[in-house]
Protein backbone atom coordinates (compact mmCIF):
# COMPACT_ATOMS: atom_id res chain seq x y z
CA UNK A 1 0.00 0.00 0.00
CA UNK A 2 1.67 3.20 -1.18
CA UNK A 3 0.41 6.69 -1.79
CA UNK A 4 2.39 9.86 -2.45
CA UNK A 5 2.05 12.72 0.01
CA UNK A 6 0.98 15.08 -2.77
CA UNK A 7 -1.74 12.63 -3.88
CA UNK A 8 -3.02 12.42 -0.33
CA UNK A 9 -2.99 16.19 0.05
CA UNK A 10 -4.97 16.58 -3.18
CA UNK A 11 -7.44 13.92 -2.03
CA UNK A 12 -8.10 15.81 1.19
CA UNK A 13 -8.39 19.12 -0.68
CA UNK A 14 -10.89 17.54 -3.08
CA UNK A 15 -13.01 16.30 -0.17
CA UNK A 16 -12.91 19.76 1.42
CA UNK A 17 -13.78 21.44 -1.87
CA UNK A 18 -16.78 19.14 -2.37
CA UNK A 19 -17.92 19.80 1.17
CA UNK A 20 -17.44 23.54 0.64
CA UNK A 21 -19.62 23.41 -2.46
CA UNK A 22 -22.31 21.49 -0.56
CA UNK A 23 -22.26 23.86 2.39
CA UNK A 24 -21.67 27.05 0.41
CA UNK A 25 -18.44 27.80 2.30
CA UNK A 26 -15.93 29.54 0.05
CA UNK A 27 -13.02 29.04 2.47
CA UNK A 28 -13.13 25.32 1.74
CA UNK A 29 -12.84 25.76 -2.01
CA UNK A 30 -9.18 26.82 -1.87
CA UNK A 31 -7.30 25.11 0.94
CA UNK A 32 -3.64 24.52 1.73
CA UNK A 33 -1.53 22.73 4.30
CA UNK A 34 -2.28 25.36 6.94
CA UNK A 35 -6.05 25.33 6.58
CA UNK A 36 -7.51 24.52 10.03
CA UNK A 37 -9.84 21.53 10.22
CA UNK A 38 -11.16 22.26 13.67
CA UNK A 39 -10.96 24.81 16.43
CA UNK A 40 -12.10 28.41 16.55
CA UNK A 41 -10.32 29.28 13.29
CA UNK A 42 -11.98 26.49 11.35
CA UNK A 43 -15.07 26.85 9.21
CA UNK A 44 -16.00 23.26 9.98
CA UNK A 45 -18.21 22.02 12.78
CA UNK A 46 -17.73 18.68 14.51
CA UNK A 47 -20.13 16.85 12.17
CA UNK A 48 -18.30 18.22 9.14
CA UNK A 49 -15.06 16.79 10.55
CA UNK A 50 -16.75 13.42 11.16
CA UNK A 51 -17.89 13.39 7.54
CA UNK A 52 -14.42 14.32 6.30
CA UNK A 53 -12.72 11.57 8.31
CA UNK A 54 -15.26 9.01 7.10
CA UNK A 55 -14.88 10.20 3.54
CA UNK A 56 -11.07 9.91 3.66
CA UNK A 57 -11.28 6.35 5.03
CA UNK A 58 -13.78 5.28 2.39
CA UNK A 59 -11.95 6.87 -0.56
CA UNK A 60 -8.60 5.44 0.52
CA UNK A 61 -10.26 2.03 0.66
CA UNK A 62 -12.25 2.34 -2.57
CA UNK A 63 -9.69 4.09 -4.77
CA UNK A 64 -6.31 3.02 -3.35
CA UNK A 65 -7.11 -0.22 -1.51
CA UNK A 66 -5.71 1.33 1.64
CA UNK A 67 -7.70 0.24 4.67
CA UNK A 68 -6.99 2.28 7.77
CA UNK A 69 -9.05 3.64 10.64
CA UNK A 70 -8.28 7.29 11.29
CA UNK A 71 -10.19 7.73 14.52
CA UNK A 72 -7.98 5.62 16.75
CA UNK A 73 -7.69 6.08 20.49
CA UNK A 74 -4.02 7.02 20.06
CA UNK A 75 -4.98 9.84 17.70
CA UNK A 76 -7.63 11.13 20.07
CA UNK A 77 -5.28 11.12 23.05
CA UNK A 78 -2.44 13.04 21.43
CA UNK A 79 -1.65 16.39 22.99
CA UNK A 80 -1.69 17.94 19.56
CA UNK A 81 -4.53 16.58 17.45
CA UNK A 82 -3.47 15.27 14.04
CA UNK A 83 -6.70 16.71 12.65
CA UNK A 84 -5.79 20.29 13.57
CA UNK A 85 -4.73 21.31 10.06
CA UNK A 86 -4.78 19.86 6.57
CA UNK A 87 -1.00 19.30 6.62
CA UNK A 88 -0.95 17.55 10.00
CA UNK A 89 -3.87 15.36 8.92
CA UNK A 90 -1.99 14.30 5.77
CA UNK A 91 1.13 13.50 7.82
CA UNK A 92 -0.93 11.48 10.28
CA UNK A 93 -2.53 9.42 7.50
CA UNK A 94 0.90 8.71 5.99
CA UNK A 95 2.09 7.67 9.45
CA UNK A 96 -0.80 5.21 9.78
CA UNK A 97 -0.18 3.76 6.33
CA UNK A 98 3.53 3.37 7.08
CA UNK A 99 2.74 1.70 10.38
CA UNK A 100 0.39 -0.73 8.69
CA UNK A 101 2.96 -1.51 6.00
CA UNK A 102 5.49 -2.38 8.69
CA UNK A 103 3.16 -4.75 10.58
CA UNK B 1 -30.87 -3.70 -9.06
CA UNK B 2 -31.88 -5.18 -5.71
CA UNK B 3 -30.67 -3.63 -2.46
CA UNK B 4 -28.42 -5.45 -0.06
CA UNK B 5 -29.27 -6.27 3.55
CA UNK B 6 -26.62 -7.45 5.97
CA UNK B 7 -27.94 -9.57 8.82
CA UNK B 8 -25.80 -10.79 11.70
CA UNK B 9 -26.42 -14.19 13.22
CA UNK B 10 -28.04 -15.84 10.21
CA UNK B 11 -27.07 -19.44 10.94
CA UNK B 12 -30.31 -20.13 12.82
CA UNK B 13 -33.28 -18.62 14.65
CA UNK B 14 -34.49 -15.10 14.06
CA UNK B 15 -31.54 -14.11 11.85
CA UNK B 16 -32.09 -17.08 9.59
CA UNK B 17 -35.82 -16.36 9.36
CA UNK B 18 -35.17 -12.71 8.41
CA UNK B 19 -32.58 -13.74 5.81
CA UNK B 20 -34.94 -16.23 4.17
CA UNK B 21 -37.77 -13.68 4.29
CA UNK B 22 -35.79 -10.91 2.61
CA UNK B 23 -34.38 -13.32 0.02
CA UNK B 24 -37.94 -14.33 -0.85
CA UNK B 25 -38.71 -10.64 -1.41
CA UNK B 26 -35.84 -10.27 -3.89
CA UNK B 27 -33.23 -8.72 -1.62
CA UNK B 28 -29.56 -9.56 -1.85
CA UNK B 29 -28.61 -10.77 1.62
CA UNK B 30 -25.23 -11.01 3.27
CA UNK B 31 -25.10 -12.76 6.58
CA UNK B 32 -22.63 -13.87 9.17
CA UNK B 33 -22.12 -16.22 12.04
CA UNK B 34 -19.18 -17.66 13.88
CA UNK B 35 -19.81 -21.05 12.28
CA UNK B 36 -20.70 -22.20 8.78
CA UNK B 37 -24.25 -21.74 7.51
CA UNK B 38 -26.19 -24.22 5.38
CA UNK B 39 -28.40 -21.48 3.93
CA UNK B 40 -28.18 -21.85 0.17
CA UNK B 41 -29.56 -19.20 -2.19
CA UNK B 42 -28.18 -17.53 -5.30
CA UNK B 43 -28.52 -14.11 -3.64
CA UNK B 44 -27.14 -15.13 -0.25
CA UNK B 45 -23.52 -14.51 0.77
CA UNK B 46 -22.25 -15.92 4.03
CA UNK B 47 -19.25 -14.75 6.04
CA UNK B 48 -17.76 -16.47 9.06
CA UNK B 49 -16.62 -14.04 11.72
CA UNK B 50 -17.25 -12.83 15.23
CA UNK B 51 -19.10 -9.49 15.29
CA UNK B 52 -17.04 -8.39 18.32
CA UNK B 53 -13.79 -8.69 16.32
CA UNK B 54 -13.06 -5.17 15.04
CA UNK B 55 -10.61 -6.19 12.32
CA UNK B 56 -12.93 -8.91 11.03
CA UNK B 57 -15.89 -6.53 10.96
CA UNK B 58 -13.96 -3.84 9.06
CA UNK B 59 -12.45 -6.28 6.57
CA UNK B 60 -15.70 -8.11 5.91
CA UNK B 61 -17.81 -5.01 5.42
CA UNK B 62 -15.27 -3.52 3.03
CA UNK B 63 -15.28 -6.82 1.13
CA UNK B 64 -19.08 -6.80 0.94
CA UNK B 65 -19.04 -3.26 -0.43
CA UNK B 66 -16.36 -3.99 -3.02
CA UNK B 67 -17.41 -7.43 -4.20
CA UNK B 68 -21.19 -7.15 -3.90
CA UNK B 69 -22.49 -3.62 -3.25
CA UNK B 70 -22.91 -1.11 -0.41
CA UNK B 71 -25.20 -2.13 2.43
CA UNK B 72 -28.67 -0.55 2.47
CA UNK B 73 -30.07 -2.30 5.53
CA UNK B 74 -28.20 -3.60 8.56
CA UNK B 75 -29.96 -5.93 10.97
CA UNK B 76 -27.92 -6.41 14.13
CA UNK B 77 -29.51 -9.64 15.25
CA UNK B 78 -26.55 -11.60 16.62
CA UNK B 79 -26.79 -11.99 20.34
CA UNK B 80 -26.07 -14.28 23.23
CA UNK B 81 -28.03 -14.83 26.43
CA UNK B 82 -27.29 -16.51 29.70
CA UNK B 83 -29.74 -17.08 32.50
CA UNK B 84 -28.29 -17.10 35.96
CA UNK B 85 -28.84 -15.55 39.35
CA UNK B 86 -26.79 -12.38 39.63
CA UNK B 87 -24.79 -13.81 42.54
CA UNK B 88 -23.85 -16.84 40.47
CA UNK B 89 -22.93 -15.03 37.27
CA UNK B 90 -19.26 -15.44 36.31
CA UNK B 91 -17.37 -12.44 34.98
CA UNK B 92 -16.74 -14.45 31.81
CA UNK B 93 -20.50 -14.54 31.13
CA UNK B 94 -20.69 -10.78 31.55
CA UNK B 95 -17.76 -10.29 29.17
CA UNK B 96 -19.13 -12.67 26.54
CA UNK B 97 -22.61 -11.15 26.62
CA UNK B 98 -21.41 -7.56 26.41
CA UNK B 99 -18.86 -8.39 23.72
CA UNK B 100 -21.40 -9.87 21.35
CA UNK B 101 -24.50 -7.87 22.22
CA UNK B 102 -23.01 -4.40 22.72
CA UNK B 103 -19.54 -4.35 21.17
CA UNK B 104 -20.74 -6.36 18.17
CA UNK B 105 -23.73 -4.11 17.60
CA UNK B 106 -21.56 -1.00 17.94
CA UNK B 107 -18.86 -2.19 15.53
CA UNK B 108 -21.32 -3.33 12.87
CA UNK B 109 -23.29 -0.11 13.21
CA UNK B 110 -20.20 2.12 13.03
CA UNK B 111 -18.68 0.49 9.97
CA UNK B 112 -21.96 0.09 8.09
CA UNK B 113 -22.96 3.68 8.76
CA UNK B 114 -19.70 4.82 7.14
CA UNK B 115 -20.75 3.01 3.95
CA UNK B 116 -24.31 4.25 4.16
CA UNK B 117 -23.21 7.86 4.59
CA UNK B 118 -21.58 7.66 1.15
CA UNK B 119 -24.32 5.73 -0.59
CA UNK B 120 -27.41 7.78 0.16
CA UNK B 121 -28.34 6.51 3.61
CA UNK B 122 -29.90 3.35 4.91
CA UNK B 123 -31.73 1.57 7.70
CA UNK B 124 -30.23 0.02 10.80
CA UNK B 125 -32.25 -2.29 13.03
CA UNK B 126 -30.80 -3.41 16.34
CA UNK B 127 -32.20 -6.13 18.54
CA UNK B 128 -33.12 -5.55 22.14
CA UNK B 129 -35.37 -7.66 24.36
CA UNK B 130 -38.33 -7.30 26.68
CA UNK B 131 -35.92 -8.57 29.35
CA UNK B 132 -34.87 -4.95 29.81
CA UNK B 133 -38.22 -3.19 30.41
CA UNK B 134 -39.56 -6.14 32.41
CA UNK B 135 -36.39 -6.31 34.54
CA UNK B 136 -36.44 -10.10 34.25
CA UNK B 137 -34.92 -11.95 37.16
CA UNK B 138 -32.10 -14.22 36.14
CA UNK B 139 -31.25 -12.06 33.16
CA UNK B 140 -29.53 -9.13 34.83
CA UNK B 141 -26.50 -9.05 32.56
CA UNK B 142 -28.41 -9.89 29.40
CA UNK B 143 -30.97 -7.17 30.18
CA UNK B 144 -28.18 -4.71 30.99
CA UNK B 145 -26.56 -5.42 27.63
CA UNK B 146 -29.87 -4.79 25.87
CA UNK B 147 -30.33 -1.55 27.82
CA UNK B 148 -26.98 -0.51 26.38
CA UNK B 149 -28.16 -1.45 22.88
CA UNK B 150 -31.28 0.67 23.37
CA UNK B 151 -29.26 3.66 24.48
CA UNK B 152 -26.89 3.19 21.54
CA UNK B 153 -29.88 3.01 19.21
CA UNK B 154 -31.36 6.29 20.42
CA UNK B 155 -28.10 8.24 20.31
CA UNK B 156 -27.03 6.76 16.98
CA UNK B 157 -30.41 7.76 15.56
CA UNK B 158 -29.64 11.40 16.41
CA UNK B 159 -26.04 11.34 15.19
CA UNK B 160 -26.84 9.58 11.92
CA UNK B 161 -30.11 11.31 11.02
CA UNK B 162 -28.25 13.91 8.99
CA UNK B 163 -26.84 11.11 6.84
CA UNK B 164 -30.34 9.78 6.04
CA UNK B 165 -29.74 6.73 8.21
CA UNK B 166 -32.50 5.59 10.54
CA UNK B 167 -31.69 3.49 13.61
CA UNK B 168 -34.39 1.59 15.46
CA UNK B 169 -34.56 -1.46 17.69
CA UNK B 170 -36.98 -4.36 17.92
CA UNK B 171 -37.64 -5.97 21.28
CA UNK B 172 -39.23 -9.36 20.70
CA UNK B 173 -41.06 -11.40 23.30
CA UNK B 174 -39.85 -14.96 23.82
CA UNK B 175 -40.29 -17.08 20.73
CA UNK B 176 -39.33 -20.68 20.15
CA UNK B 177 -35.63 -20.25 19.48
CA UNK B 178 -32.52 -21.90 20.83
CA UNK B 179 -32.06 -18.94 23.17
CA UNK B 180 -35.05 -19.96 25.31
CA UNK B 181 -35.09 -23.72 24.91
CA UNK B 182 -33.21 -24.18 28.17
CA UNK B 183 -35.49 -21.84 30.13
CA UNK B 184 -37.98 -23.72 32.37
CA UNK B 185 -41.53 -23.76 30.99
CA UNK B 186 -43.02 -22.13 34.09
CA UNK B 187 -40.54 -19.24 33.77
CA UNK B 188 -41.65 -18.62 30.20
CA UNK B 189 -45.33 -18.78 31.21
CA UNK B 190 -44.76 -16.27 34.00
CA UNK B 191 -42.97 -14.00 31.58
CA UNK B 192 -45.71 -14.19 28.95
CA UNK B 193 -48.27 -13.23 31.64
CA UNK B 194 -46.51 -9.86 31.96
CA UNK B 195 -47.23 -9.06 28.31
CA UNK B 196 -50.42 -7.26 27.25
CA UNK B 197 -50.93 -9.93 24.62
CA UNK B 198 -50.19 -13.16 26.42
CA UNK B 199 -48.70 -15.55 23.94
CA UNK B 200 -45.27 -16.51 22.68
CA UNK B 201 -44.09 -14.49 19.74
CA UNK B 202 -43.61 -15.89 16.26
CA UNK B 203 -41.09 -15.28 13.53
CA UNK B 204 -43.91 -13.61 11.56
CA UNK B 205 -44.33 -11.01 14.31
CA UNK B 206 -40.69 -10.04 13.91
CA UNK B 207 -40.67 -10.20 10.11
CA UNK B 208 -43.64 -7.85 10.02
CA UNK B 209 -41.78 -5.34 12.20
CA UNK B 210 -38.67 -5.59 10.04
CA UNK B 211 -40.78 -5.02 6.90
CA UNK B 212 -42.30 -1.94 8.52
CA UNK B 213 -38.97 -0.41 9.52
CA UNK B 214 -37.26 -0.94 6.16
CA UNK B 215 -40.11 0.16 3.89
CA UNK B 216 -39.42 3.47 2.09
CA UNK B 217 -42.33 5.21 3.85
CA UNK B 218 -40.71 4.61 7.26
CA UNK B 219 -37.97 7.18 6.66
CA UNK B 220 -39.42 9.44 9.39
CA UNK B 221 -39.15 6.75 12.06
CA UNK B 222 -35.89 6.64 13.97
CA UNK B 223 -34.62 6.20 17.50
CA UNK B 224 -37.58 4.01 18.38
CA UNK B 225 -37.65 0.87 20.50
CA UNK B 226 -40.48 -1.36 19.32
CA UNK B 227 -41.36 -3.98 21.93
CA UNK B 228 -43.71 -6.69 20.79
CA UNK B 229 -46.59 -8.17 22.76
CA UNK B 230 -47.63 -4.89 24.34
CA UNK B 231 -44.62 -4.57 26.63
CA UNK B 232 -43.48 -1.08 27.46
Amino acid sequence: MRIERQTLLELLQTILRELGEDLGKETLLQTDERTPLFGSRSDLDSMNLVNIITEIEERLSDDYDINITLASSSAMSRTRSPFLRVGSCVDYILELIEKQNNE
Amino acid sequence: MSDLAFITGTRKGIGRAIAEHLLSQGWIVAGCSRRESDLQHENYHHFNFDVSDETAVIDTLKKVKKTIQPIKVLINNAGVASMNHLLLTPLKSYEDIFKTNVQGTFLMLRETAKQMSRSGGGRIINFTSIANPLNLEGEAIYAASKAAVESLTKTAAKELAGMDITVNAIGPTPIETDLIKLVPKEKIEALVKQQSIQRLGTYEDILNTVDFLIKPQSDFITGQILYLGGVN
